[in-house]
C-alpha cells in the first residue's frame, strides 16, 4: 500500500524537475539563439530570442544584461523598457527583473534630450528600489546609490547615494573577494568627493588601491587635485555619455 | 651641438613671435576692452516683463520672460546707428533713441510717434528697421504677442502707423522677426517666428497653452513668412513657401546664403526641440534639409546668428542652448561643410557653454580680420531659492501633461538660472576662441536677451548694446586700444531691395579673405546695424572688394580703410546719402 502511494508520488517529483530542467534548458536554448543571432547582427531574431528566454526565466540577470546590451546596438529601447514592463507585472516578485528594468531605462538616456533624460533616471531609481525591496543585493545597492551621483549637487540626492554605496561596501566586506568590488571604491569616494569630504574620498580610493593595487580609476584619482580632480569625476557622471551598463562582471570569472 | 640646440631652441622661439605678431590686431598687441556707459549715454531703458492677472499669470510670465529688445538703424540718414528698444508690460512704452553723434542719446519717441505696442492683448516682443517700400528711409515693425504693428518712416523725424493696410493683420505670439528678400524681387518679405501657438495668452480659452513634450514639443507657433508685394502689403505666403509644417516652438530666425546659390536660406532655433534648417529652391519655396544638414535635436534653441567665424567663404551659424549644473546641452557652433551639411564645433572651439543663453552676435571687436562672439545669457534673478528642484518635482510626476499651464508650479521669487556672467569669446583664428568677458569688462550678470553690435560713435570699433529682462540694458562703447585697421560699408541697392540685406561682400587684405552679408535682424531679440565692419588687422590696403547684390550684379570697387564708405547697386562709391 505505502509502495503505491510512494510511487506516484515519486514519478510526479521526477516529472517537476524534468519539467522545471526542460524550462530551464529552454530558456537557455533561447538565449543561446540570441547570442548568436546578436553576433550577426540580425536584431530581430536576436531581440525576439532574448525576450522568449526572458519570459521563460525573468528573474535571470544575465538574460537582462545581454539583452539590453542587443537593445542599445539596434537602439529599441522603447520595445525594451515596454517589455520590461510587462515581464515585472507578469513576475512581481523579480528582483533582476526589475533591476534590469530600471536600467533599460538607464540605456535610453543618452539618446533622450535633457529633460527626458531627468525623467528617465527618475523612473530608474524607483525601480532599483524595488529590486532592493524584494531582494537586497550588492549589486542593486552599488547600482542605486550609482545613480543618484548622476544627479547635480541642487537636487540633493548625493547623500543618499552615499548611504547605498556604504551598504554596498558593508555587503562586499562580508563577502568573498570579487573583481567588481572595486567599483563600490571608485564610486563611494567620488560620493564623498560630492559630499565635499575630500578627506573621506581619498581614503576609500587608498583602501581600494589597497585590495586592488593596478586599478587605473583609483590611481587617476589619487593622482589628481583641484580643477582636474572636479573635471575627472564630473566627466564620469556625464548624462550624455553612455554608462556602460553590462552586468557581465558579474558571471565572468577572472 | 650647441648650434643644434641654439637652432632648436630659435626655431620655437620665431614662431611663437610670428604668432603673436600675426594675433596682433595692429600694429601693437590689443586687448579687448569695453566701458560701459549706458547710463551717460541716456540708453540705460528699464524692461519690464508683462505681468499677467489670475492663478498661472505668474507662470506665464515666466514662459514670456523675453521681449526685451533692440534694434539698430540710421533712421534719419544723419550717418549715425540709433536704436529703438522695446518694453513689454502692459502701459509701458517703447523708446526711440537719436545718436547725438557725441556719445549721448536723445529719446525721440514721443515725437516720432513709436511709443504704443504694449496694450491689454498686446505683448511687445521684438523689433526690426527695414525699408519696406524703398524710399531710402528705414520702416519699423513692432513684433508682438498679438497683431505687429508697422510704422512708416514719414522722413521728418516722425513715423506713421500704417499697419491696417499692411496686411499684417493676423494674430500671432511672434517673439522673433526678420526681414529679408526670399524671392530676390527687390522688396524685403517678413519672416516671424513665433513661439506659443495663436492663442490670446491674456485671455485663456484653453489651460493646454505649453509646451506637449520638453525635448520634442510640437505644438509650438511656427513660423509665418509674409511676402511683401512691393506696394505697402504683405501677403501670408508660409504654406504655399513650404514652411507651414513646421508647429516648433520657434524662439529665432535666422537667414544667410548657406549654399552660396544666390537665394537666402534660414535657419529656426526652437525651444523645446528640433532646430531646422531650410534651403531657398530660388522659386519662392523652401525644402526643409534639417535631417541631412544638422540632424534632428532636443535643445532649447534660442538664438540664430549666422557669420563666416573662419573666413572660409561660407556662412555658419550660431546658437545658444542651455548648459548649466543641471542641464548640459551645449550651445552649437554649426560650420558649414560646404556640401550643404554642418558639423557642430563649439566643443572644439571652447563655444559650447555660455550657460542659460539668449542673443549672441559675431563682431570683430579688435579688428584683427578674425569675428569674435558676444553671448548673453542669464533667465531670472531673483531670490535665494531655487525653482529648479520645485520644477524637475513637476517633470517627474507620472502621467504629467506639460502643456497644461495648471500643472506648472508657480516661480514666485525664486531664481532660475539668474545671475549669468555673460561671454566673450576672443577668435584666435585657429578655429579656436578664447573667453575673455571679465577681462574686456562685459561679464555682467544682468539677465541679458538681445545683443545689437554697431559702431555707434563711428570710431571703427564694434559697440555692444545688451538688453535685459526687468533691467536696464547696457551699452558697451569699445575701448579697445591699438585695434587693427578697419572697413565700414554702408550698402544702398537700387534694383535689389534698398537696405541691401542679402548682399554679400568679399574683401581680400593681405592675408585676410572675407565675407560678410547684410543681415535682417539675426539674433535672439535683437538686430545689429546694416552697415558691413571688417577689421583688417596690420593691413594697409584692400585688395579688392567684391560685392553680389540680391540682384545677382556683381561689382568690385576701390575702397578706402579705416573710413565709412557708402556705395550704390550699379554706381559704386558715393556720398553718404542726406537726411
Amino acid at each position: 500500500m505505502t509502495r503505491f502511494r510512494v510511487f506516484p508520488f515519486l514519478m510526479a517529483l521526477v516529472a517537476c524537475l524534468l519539467w522545471l530542467n526542460a524550462g530551464d534548458s529552454a530558456a537557455e536554448t533561447r538565449f543561446l539563439e540570441a547570442v548568436k543571432a546578436l553576433g550577426v547582427k540580425d536584431y530581430p531574431t536576436a531581440l525576439s530570442n532574448f525576450e522568449a528566454a526572458l519570459t521563460a526565466d525573468p528573474d535571470n540577470i544575465r538574460y537582462g544584461s545581454e539583452y539590453r546590451q542587443c537593445v542599445i546596438q539596434c537602439k529599441q529601447y522603447d520595445r525594451c523598457i515596454s517589455f520590461f514592463e510587462k515581464l515585472v507585472a507578469d513576475s512581481p516578485t523579480a528582483a533582476n527583473a526589475f533591476l534590469n528594468y530600471g536600467f533599460a531605462y538607464v540605456d535610453k538616456i543618452p539618446a533622450a534630450g535633457a529633460i527626458t533624460q531627468v525623467i528617465l533616471a527618475d523612473k530608474s531609481l524607483s525601480l532599483f528600489t524595488k529590486s532592493i525591496e524584494l531582494r537586497p543585493s550588492w549589486i542593486a545597492y552599488y547600482t542605486r546609490g550609482n545613480s543618484y551621483l548622476f544627479w547635480p549637487k541642487i537636487f540633493n540626492r548625493t547623500h543618499l547615494g552615499v548611504a547605498d554605496l556604504e551598504e554596498a561596501m558593508k555587503m562586499q566586506k562580508a563577502d568573498a573577494k570579487r573583481a567588481y568590488h572595486v567599483r563600490t571604491y571608485v564610486s563611494l569616494g567620488d560620493a564623498y568627493w560630492k559630499m565635499d569630504d575630500l578627506q573621506k574620498a581619498k581614503a576609500v580610493w587608498r583602501e581600494g588601491l589597497g585590495q586592488f593595487p593596478d586599478n587605473p580609476l583609483l590611481k587617476v584619482r589619487l593622482s589628481q587635485e583641484g580643477d582636474d580632480l572636479k573635471a575627472l569625476i564630473n566627466s564620469g557622471y556625464d548624462p550624455n555619455r553612455r554608462v556602460d551598463t553590462n552586468l557581465q562582471d558579474l558571471w565572468i570569472k577572472r | 651641438m650647441k648650434q643644434k640646440l641654439a637652432r632648436v631652441l630659435l626655431i620655437p622661439l620665431l614662431a611663437l613671435l610670428f604668432f603673436m605678431w600675426a594675433g596682433s590686431a595692429g600694429d601693437g598687441i590689443s586687448t579687448i576692452r569695453f566701458q560701459e556707459i549706458g547710463k551717460k549715454a541716456g540708453v540705460d531703458h528699464l524692461h519690464h516683463t508683462h505681468v499677467f492677472k489670475g492663478k498661472k499669470g505668474d507662470v506665464l510670465s515666466m514662459f514670456t520672460s523675453g521681449g526685451a529688445s533692440a534694434a539698430v538703424a540710421d533712421y534719419d540718414n544723419d550717418g549715425l546707428d540709433d536704436l529703438f528698444v522695446t518694453d513689454s508690460d502692459e502701459g509701458r512704452t517703447n523708446r526711440l533713441y537719436h545718436n547725438n553723434g557725441d556719445g549721448t542719446f536723445t529719446d525721440v519717441t514721443e515725437s516720432a510717434g513709436v511709443a504704443r505696442g504694449n496694450d491689454a492683448h498686446s505683448i511687445v516682443s521684438d523689433a526690426l528697421w527695414f525699408d519696406y517700400d524703398n524710399d531710402g528711409r528705414v520702416d519699423l515693425l513692432v513684433a508682438r504677442f498679438g497683431t505687429p504693428l508697422l510704422y512708416h518712416n514719414e522722413g521728418n523725424g516722425k513715423f506713421k502707423d500704417v499697419t491696417a493696410n499692411s496686411g499684417l493683420n493676423k494674430f500671432g505670439n511672434t517673439v522673433a522677426a526678420i526681414a529679408f528678400d526670399y524671392d530676390n524681387d527687390g522688396y524685403l518679405d517678413l519672416l516671424f517666428g513665433n513661439y506659443f501657438q495663436a492663442e490670446d495668452l491674456t485671455d485663456l480659452k484653453t489651460p493646454n497653452v505649453l509646451p506637449n513634450d520638453l525635448d520634442n514639443a510640437i505644438n509650438g507657433g511656427g513660423v509665418t513668412l509674409w511676402h511683401n508685394n512691393g506696394k505697402g502689403r504683405f501677403e501670408e505666403v508660409t504654406k504655399k513657401a513650404g514652411l507651414g509644417h513646421h508647429t516648433g516652438w520657434t524662439l529665432d530666425v535666422g537667414h544667410g546664403d548657406f549654399n552660396n546659390d544666390g537665394y537666402q536660406d534660414i535657419y529656426l532655433a526652437c525651444d523645446y526641440g528640433t532646430d531646422r534648417i531650410f534651403f531657398n529652391n530660388g522659386d519662392g519655396t523652401f525644402r526643409d534639409a534639417t535631417e541631412k544638414a544638422i540632424g534632428f535635436d532636443t535643445k532649447k534653441g534660442m538664438n540664430a546668428e549666422v557669420a563666416d567665424y573662419d573666413n572660409d567663404g561660407w556662412l555658419d551659424i550660431y546658437v545658444t542652448n542651455i548648459t548649466d549644473e543641471y542641464m548640459k546641452e551645449c550651445n552649437m557652433l554649426w560650420h558649414n561643410n560646404g556640401d550643404g551639411t554642418f558639423t557642430d564645433v563649439s566643443k572644439e572651439t571652447g563655444t559650447c557653454d555660455t550657460l542659460w543663453g539668449w542673443g549672441a552676435k559675431f563682431g570683430d571687436f579688435d579688428n584683427d580680420g578674425w569675428q569674435d562672439l558676444f553671448a548673453a545669457n542669464g533667465l531670472r534673478s531673483a531670490g535665494k531659492d531655487n525653482y529648479i528642484p520645485v520644477l524637475v518635482n513637476m517633470i517627474i510626476r507620472p502621467g504629467i501633461n506639460f502643456s497644461d499651464i495648471n500643472n506648472w508650479p508657480n516661480i514666485g521669487n525664486m531664481s532660475w538660472s539668474g545671475f549669468q556672467k555673460k561671454k566673450l569669446f576672443h577668435n584666435l583664428g585657429t578655429q579656436s576662441f578664447k573667453e575673455i568677458a571679465a577681462e574686456a569688462g562685459v561679464d555682467n550678470e544682468l539677465d541679458g536677451r538681445g545683443v545689437a553690435i554697431a559702431d555707434f560713435d563711428n570710431d571703427g570699433r564694434l559697440d555692444i548694446y545688451q538688453t535685459n529682462a526687468n533691467q536696464r540694458a547696457l551699452l558697451y562703447r569699445n575701448q579697445t586700444e591699438n585695434a587693427g585697421n578697419w572697413l565700414e560699408l554702408k550698402l544702398v541697392g537700387s534694383k535689389s531691395n534698398r537696405d541691401a540685406i542679402g548682399a554679400r561682400v568679399k574683401v581680400r587684405a593681405g592675408s585676410l579673405s572675407m565675407i560678410r552679408e547684410v543681415a535682417g535682424g539675426n539674433g535672439y531679440s535683437s538686430q545689429s546695424s546694416t552697415r558691413l565692419h571688417f577689421g583688417l588687422g596690420h593691413v594697409g590696403k584692400i585688395d579688392s572688394a567684391e560685392i553680389r547684390w540680391p540682384s545677382g550684379l556683381v561689382e568690385n570697387v576701390e575702397v578706402p580703410i579705416n573710413r565709412i564708405t557708402y556705395i550704390k547697386e550699379g554706381k559704386g562709391v558715393i556720398k553718404r546719402p542726406r537726411p
